[in-house]
């Protein structure tokens, strides 16, 4: 390891230090630390407690052919079969919900992509000032724990930006994806558990999800590339998992492992675009700005205040009748707050978003949308704070994660109380 | 059920006429045994049996008939309004009464009692009895359902359907009232059949077992109201009854064969006006069943069978009734009907609130009791020494092979979209359909596009329990069991590579094992239905994990 100091990283301008560590694969993994943290491993038992997304996996996905690790995992800890993602079912939102315990009208992040009124353009919600509402990683720190992020894309380490004691940003990057693959994600966690052994980590493994959203050629080679994915991140989790038994750790170890949002899978003919409908109508036509994400779109009123109620109802009316659209909401109705437009689309299963035109979204691999809910969500760990073998019914959600590490380290609630529940 | 024309022609053929149709030399009734507490000789006031069903959190329907003059027999309209009461205690020598009462009972309901006891505790064993004229009934144990909010570990259902009472003897519900683990008995439908003595019994030569009372098929209320009477003399049935609450829903034979909204395959204009006999059939059942109609034990305010039951947070169970507001079924000749978008096997607001009671609720397992197959099945074709018989048990099959049985949910194709796409589109995880009326073993999973399945997503399972005594296809071509069936089921599961697995020949019942985990089906055949005394076997069981809306074989049943 090779503290440096002083670098500024990302256009941000706080000091941090540097941390240069070997990675299994070969290569260099670089950490950023806040100012002043330590650089070595504080001593002492504790609870380590370490958030593992897989992102974009299927609850029908972890079995014990596909998945043996997460299988064996969940079996011996306590597993949630009725658990679900949260509106709008995308990465960059249901990340935030874990790890502020609180639903978007709250935190400000109800989706991957939004039309920003002020900047005039439809962007991601990348930045660290966009999450408006305190994590537990912040409250942690407050507290006198460490923290650390280990986040494969690049827009999650965007958004969560340096608020974790530690952070690793993903690299090497696959182009058009921006994400790291896992094997490098896991010798980053690896590094960082080595190196600073965090008390909380928040980890995202992208490949999974990056499968379904990278290859636009078919079912047939779509489903080869998946299972592979699969077993590869399956393998990943196995040698995290290996690596804390192997150190010793495991036994005051609480993995909280969940997906953010499943998967689901759309062919060319079903591809949904809102836009030449909006266009056709005197009213709504260049009025109305759409954020797609995915198997969602949110659409934007552009036009003057004062028919704001008309063109939502028309918005409603005309995006309801266009084909392979199951439902439209109110954002309210779905606890988004005023980031998330004037009306939520969502387009029925199999089918997927493509505005504003056809051929905008060529990937057969979307999620946003209420068939993607469904997800995996157990807990596990050789801890004496998760419950062996156990099989709970309740209907467990994404935002419930914070929830779960604030009870883990006896964090207050935060301010007006967590919109989830503790899953210990 | 079961295309009687059809039927009649080949018994016709092979006996030369339907009085040469055997009975066995058995009697008729059979009230003498006792077992389960569940004896009431011919002599007592009680000899009906007791009943529970339709378990809640704080309730559940307690159910008897009393015969308090010789002449009070059912359907007779004859007897003295009466007192009958009834308690509901903790404990077996009632020192521990929690809920009694007392009700008035008469001709005008055909001296049936039922009463729904409530303010009970959730999730708690009871023992019930009724009182009459100083005789006691012998004593019921029964079981609420656990609190909404609760989460039972395990839950276990017994699964029955088809039992005609003319084909044999209902062994299966024996084995089950001797099994003291399960919190429920669902019937799924054919718990009566109305044919006349001779028109539908056992096998190929069409054997008598048993004949029916009334000898002629029920038209009339009293026809009906004889005919639930009979077959709640059976011990093995009152057996069941007074061991284990049941949830029950009809099918056809309730009414009569292959029933829809306007009519009957199985009713015909000189039997008089369909509506009627429709109402009389629905006043027997709601007098002679323990099950709320209409979301209560009263009579006449209300026929709705189709309802919702929760077990805490562990299951959800949906009720369904696809014979009263369905679409006549399509011609054969005119198949390309069933994907009619105006038809329906449901009705508008039975599939509303169907599609709400699935997505509305936060049970791990979402179970519909389902009367009809919902799985698309595509018969291939086949030899005619089958084909006849198929077509005999499924009413529907012209012996030269067709593509669906239209009176499941395959004749009724743009219902099933509907439903299959909701469960797709909702993201609902975790529903069983729960099915009788077939006469035969199914496990199957329910893609959403069968044609490109398995690479289609599935969006839940179909588990589907065999007949208790009805006819299958060993019975009707006249084959050994598991012999002939054999390559008929592999020609239907490689056709249909969404079936798992497919008994067309056994009889018996199936045990529904649910907890957070998996749900587990197996299926017990049953020897020869004409033996009073048959055995029962485990024949095979199939598992559900959670989440995965796959099937796998199990290793044995589930404990």
């Amino acid at each position: 390891m090779t503290p440096t100091t002083g670098m500024p990283h990302g256009g941000a301008t706080s000091r941090r230090t540097f941390l240069r560590a070997a990675g299994a694969l070969g290569g260099v993994v670089v950490l950023s630390a806040a100012a002043g943290a330590p650089l070595a491993a504080a001593a002492g038992a504790r609870t380590r407690v370490y958030v593992l997304v897989t992102d974009g996996c299927r609850p029908d996905e972890v079995t014990g052919d596909l998945t043996p690790n997460l299988y064996a995992l969940r079996r011996a800890g306590t597993w949630y079969p009725n658990a679900r993602s949260l509106p709008v079912m995308e990465t960059i939102p249901n990340h935030v919900m874990m790890m502020t315990g609180v639903r978007p009208d709250r935190s400000g992040v109800p989706a991957n992509a939004v039309f920003d009124r002020l900047e005039g353009a439809v962007r991601d919600l990348d930045r660290d000032t966009d999450l408006r509402f305190p994590t537990v990683i912040e409250r942690l720190n407050a507290a006198g724990y460490r923290t650390g992020t280990v986040l494969s894309k690049k827009y999650l380490y965007g958004i969560f930006g340096t608020r974790a004691t530690y952070r690793w940003e993903p690299s090497p990057l696959v182009p058009v994806t921006n994400h790291a693959p896992d094997a490098f994600t896991t010798d980053a966690l690896i590094s960082m558990v080595d190196r600073v052994d965090p008390d909380l980590v928040f980890t995202n493994l992208g490949d999974i999800d990056r499968v379904g959203h990278a290859d636009p050629t078919g079912s047939t080679t779509l489903e080869v590339a998946r299972t592979a994915a699969l077993a590869s991140t399956d393998q990943q989790v196995g040698r995290f998992v290996q690596h804390l038994k192997n150190t010793g750790r495991w036994e005051t170890s609480v993995l909280v492992v969940l997906a953010d949002h499943s998967m689901d899978w759309s062919v060319p003919t079903r591809v949904v675009s809102l836009a030449s409908a909006l266009d056709a109508d005197p009213l709504l036509s260049g009025r109305v700005q759409i954020a797609q994400n995915g198997g969602a779109d949110l659409l934007y009123w552009t036009g003057a205040d004062a028919d704001r109620a008309a063109a939502v109802t028309r918005m409603r009316e005309v995006v309801g009748a266009v084909a392979g659209v199951l439902s439209t909401h109110l954002p309210a109705d779905l606890r988004l707050g005023p980031e998330a437009g004037d009306v939520v689309a969502y387009c029925k299963a199999g089918w997927r978003f493509s505005d504003p035109a056809v051929w905008s979204n060529p990937i057969p691999g979307n999620h946003g949308h209420p068939v993607t809910e469904p997800i995996p969500f157990f807990l596990a760990g050789g801890s004496r704070r998760v419950a062996f073998g156990a099989v709970r019914t309740d209907e467990a959600h994404t935002v419930d994660v914070g929830p779960t590490v604030g009870e883990l380290f006896a964090l207050p609630a935060p301010s007006g109380g967590y919109d989830g529940t503790s899953r210990l | 059920m079961i295309e009687r024309r059809n039927f009649l022609a080949g018994s016709a053929a092979a006996a030369g006429a339907l009085g040469a149709v055997g009975v066995l030399a058995r009697p008729a009734t059979a009230a003498s045994t006792t077992s389960a507490g569940a004896g009431a000789g011919t002599a007592s006031p009680f000899r009906h049996g007791i009943a529970s069903g339709d378990p809640l959190p704080d309730a559940v329907v307690l159910w008897t008939r009393v015969t308090p003059t010789a002449d009070s027999l059912p359907g007779s309209g004859a007897g003295p309004r009466v007192a009958v009461g009834w308690q509901v205690a903790t404990d077996p020598g009632f020192r521990q009464v929690v809920a009694r009462g007392s009700t008035v009972t008469g001709p005008e309901r055909d001296h049936t009692v039922k009463v729904d006891a409530k303010g009970l505790a959730p999730g708690t064993p009871y023992y019930y009895r009724f009182t009459f004229d100083r005789t006691t009934s012998p004593v019921g144990r029964t079981r609420t359902a656990p609190a909404p909010t609760s989460s039972p570990d395990r839950l276990r259902f017994a699964l029955v359907s088809c039992s005609n009472w003319e084909a044999g003897y209902f062994s299966a519900y024996r084995h089950l009232a001797a099994r003291g683990d399960l919190d429920a008995v669902l019937h799924l439908g054919d718990y009566v059949y109305e044919y006349g003595t001779g028109q539908y019994a056992y096998g190929r030569p069409n054997t008598v077992v048993r004949p029916h009372e009334p000898p002629h098929e029920m038209l009339s209320l009293a026809d009906y109201r004889q005919r639930h009477a009979q077959y709640k003399t059976d011990p093995d049935l009152r057996a069941l009854h007074a061991a284990v609450p049941w949830i029950t829903t009809w099918d056809d034979h309730e009414t009569a064969n292959d029933a829809w909204s306007g009519g009957a395959e199985n009713h015909q204009p000189d039997e008089g006006d369909w509506a009627t006999r429709k109402a009389v059939a629905r006043t027997a059942y709601d007098e002679w069943m323990p099950v709320r109609l209409s979301g209560t034990s009263a009579l006449g305010d209300g026929v709705q069978v189709y309802r919702h039951l929760q077990f805490g947070r562990l299951a959800d169970l949906t009720m369904l009734d696809l014979r009263s507001y369905r679409s006549q079924q399509v011609a054969t000749t005119d198949l390309g009907a069933a994907g009619d978008s105006a038809r329906t096997i449901t009705g508008v607001a039975q599939m509303q609130f169907l599609k709400d009671r699935l997505a509305d609720n936060d049970a791990v397992w979402k179970l519909v009791g389902n009367p009809v197959m919902v799985s698309p099945v595509l018969f291939p074709p086949l030899d005619q020494y089958v084909a006849g018989p198929i077509a005999d048990m499924t009413g529907v099959l012209p012996p030269d092979g067709v593509a669906y049985n239209v009176d499941q949910w395959d004749g009724y194709t743009a219902d099933r979209r509907e439903l299959v796409d909701f469960l797709a589109d909702q993201g609902v995880t975790n529903t069983v359909f729960l099915t009788g009326d077939i006469h035969s073993a199914w496990a199957c999973e329910l893609p959403v596009d069968p044609g490109t399945y398995p690479l289609s997503r599935t969006v839940g399972v179909e588990l589907v329990a065999t007949s208790v005594t009805s006819n299958n296809l060993d019975d009707l071509t006249g084959s050994p069991p598991r012999t002939t069936s054999l390559a008929v089921e592999d020609a239907i599961k490689a056709g249909n590579r969404h079936v798992k697995y497919l008994d067309f020949d056994s009889h018996g019942y199936s045990v529904l094992t649910i907890t957070p985990e998996e749900t587990q089906m197996d299926w017990y055949v049953t020897s020869d239905r004409a033996d009073q005394a048959a055995t029962s076997t485990w024949s095979t069981g199939w598992c559900v994990a959670a989440g995965s809306s796959k099937l796998t074989a199990a290793r044995g049943a589930a404990r």
